[in-house]
């Protein structure tokens, strides 16, 4: 059993995981890096080798500078999140005894709940006739709805914060869960307040866990193309819905398959950083 | 300074930021609240709302498509658990317990389908399955589930062999049991609860699924690529009532999860064999 002594034949039990992630994995998305070289004839893919469509990404600025609003968007949201999640996760593992695993289960159901409710959710609250506004005129506080709440980088930037926050939450509250509680009572008895603590010692004890989470949330937030299309008006059009609609309406696959592979390519720079960081699996699949 | 003072100051300071971790979950579950007063309310607004109704509950149970598209994701979700169990399993002990050059990047490669954004699997899947000139059917809509729901009953599983070690297989063995009954006697015991949990946790991931399912997806819905086309004619008050009930599907698969997997769980048992 031990890893030392792995004959060839402990090999063979690799074969289905391995087909799986030959068929589903590595095939599709090295057919899709040969697509992108590929061009679109009248309605057809032409099997002709071409760097046309990586040519009109960076030739055309329109395209870079959707990208480029949607990573600075995305930072934003990872920001955020960060900001509510980092001191929910300080609070829950310094501040709170009684109830804390509840506490836990609170922070992280919202992970496992479904996606397009939460989507619901924040259309409900953001529209025109939405909570928000309703409550405002009823109020008296206005007398035409705020336009400036739905169909807008604001609503796309909200929602998927609110999307991510669990995604920080959980790395970040791992770290600091694995900070040896003596360690602060040495800086405490060094002299130390709480607030020269938190940045000199728990802060960068927990700075892995806080890089995975900020990768993940902007990972997340980048790659998203429903909620900028429920949310976003627009304004709010981010690069996956750019890529989104060369396979809909534009119908051009190799150039979208090009821009699938820029944010590829994005995402596994990014992630291969800070694995040496912090960890890639974040914790989520870890129980 | 004085003592008190400071223990005053520490005082106030964790209010602050209890008051501020109460901000985060007031904006955490505000939401989830409206869509659950909403689904019971008989009018649109939520200013002068009056009254409770389950109408919209009772139109859901109406709608055929409706119901035919949740049997389809109870499909979807229980046969891509099925294969994903299999696979992982497999796969877990493959990559905890055999070297072998290139793991990190294999390891890499099988947790892609779950850290990649959705919408750059959903592609490739998609150009694959026209370029073999299969047509979008439940049978790819499963493809997509398989692909995302094996990386996390892998590494869920993963996380419990490499917590157990490898001792008690090796003390099985010395004892004489083959690898079949080792596996049969004493792992498969030990890992029951994580087994449990990672399927859940698939289906819980599989159920909601719609960025990859969306390009799979033909006229053979499931429940969410469904209700997403219902929000192009703006949310009815049937979208807040069949939310409520996925809200409540999906709380109560996490209440159950959480019974299966974490540290509390690791109760091992192994199987006594008959004499």
């Amino acid at each position: 059993m031990g890893e030392r002594y792995s004959p060839p034949r402990s090999l063979l039990r690799g074969i289905p995981i391995t087909i799986w992630m030959l068929c589903l994995v590595a095939v599709p998305l090295g057919y899709t890096f040969l697509i992108s070289f590929f061009q679109v004839e009248g309605m057809q893919i032409a099997a002709k080798l071409t760097l046309k469509n990586y040519g009109l990404f960076f030739t055309d600025p329109m395209y870079s500078r959707i990208l480029l609003k949607s990573m600075l968007l995305a930072l934003a949201i990872a920001s955020l999140s960060i900001l509510a999640g980092y001191p929910l996760a300080y609070m829950l593992s310094f501040r709170v005894r009684r109830g804390k695993q509840a506490l836990f289960m609170l922070s992280i159901i919202p992970l496992w709940v479904s996606y397009l409710v939460r989507i619901i959710a924040w259309r409900t609250i953001l529209g025109n006739k939405g909570v928000i506004n309703s409550a405002l005129t009823a109020l008296g506080f206005i007398k035409e709805p705020l336009e400036f709440l739905l169909y807008n980088r604001f609503a796309v930037a909200v929602t998927l914060t609110y999307i991510c926050i669990p995604f920080v939450f959980i790395p970040v509250y791992t770290a600091l869960e694995k900070i040896p509680r003596n360690i602060m009572e040495a800086a405490s008895d060094l002299g130390a307040g709480e607030l020269r603590t938190l940045l000199n010692v728990v802060l960068p004890l927990s700075l892995p866990g806080l890089i995975t989470g900020f990768i993940f949330a902007f990972i997340i937030a980048l790659g998203d193309y429903i909620i900028p299309q429920q949310l976003g008006g627009t304004q709010g059009i981010m690069f996956g819905n750019l890529i989104w609609s060369q396979f809909g309406f534009a119908f051009n696959w190799p150039f979208g398959a090009a821009l699938s592979f820029i944010l590829l390519a994005i995402s596994v720079t990014i992630l291969g950083l800070t694995s040496r960081f912090g960890s890639t699996e974040g914790g989520f699949l870890n129980e | 300074m004085s003592r008190p003072a400071a223990s005053l100051r520490r005082w106030e300071r964790g209010i602050g930021l209890k008051a501020y971790g109460l901000l985060v979950y007031f904006f955490l579950y505000f939401p989830l609240l409206i869509v659950l007063v909403f689904s019971f309310s008989p009018t649109k607004t939520i200013v002068g709302i009056s009254g409770f109704t389950l109408k919209w509950y009772l139109e859901l149970f109406k709608d055929q498509n409706l119901l035919t598209a949740f049997f389809h994701t109870l499909i979807i979700g229980v046969g891509a658990v099925g294969i994903a169990i299999v696979l992982g399993l497999a796969g877990a002990f493959f990559v905890s317990r055999v070297s072998f050059p290139g793991k990190s990047v294999f390891r890499t490669l099988v947790l892609l389908p779950y850290i990649l954004p959705g919408i750059l699997m959903g592609i490739s899947l998609l150009v694959v399955i026209k370029a073999l000139n299969i047509p979008l059917s439940p049978f790819t809509v499963l493809l997509g589930h398989v692909s995302f729901t094996v990386p996390v009953v892998m590494f869920q599983i993963m996380s419990r062999i490499a917590r157990m070690g490898p001792n008690y297989q090796t003390a099985a063995m010395d004892l004489g049991a083959n690898p079949v009954q080792t596996f049969w006697y004493v792992t498969l015991p030990m890992i029951r609860t994580a087994l449990i949990g990672a399927a859940l946790l698939a289906f819980t991931v599989s159920f909601d699924e719609i960025v990859i399912s969306y390009f799979l997806t033909g006229t053979w819905m499931t429940l969410p690529v469904f209700i997403y086309g219902m929000m192009r004619y703006g949310l009815s008050p049937k979208v807040y009532a069949i939310s409520t009930i996925i809200l409540f599907l999906s709380l109560a698969l996490i209440m159950l999860m959480s019974r299966y997997t974490g540290r509390s769980a690791e109760v091992y048992r192994v199987r006594r064999p008959r004499e």
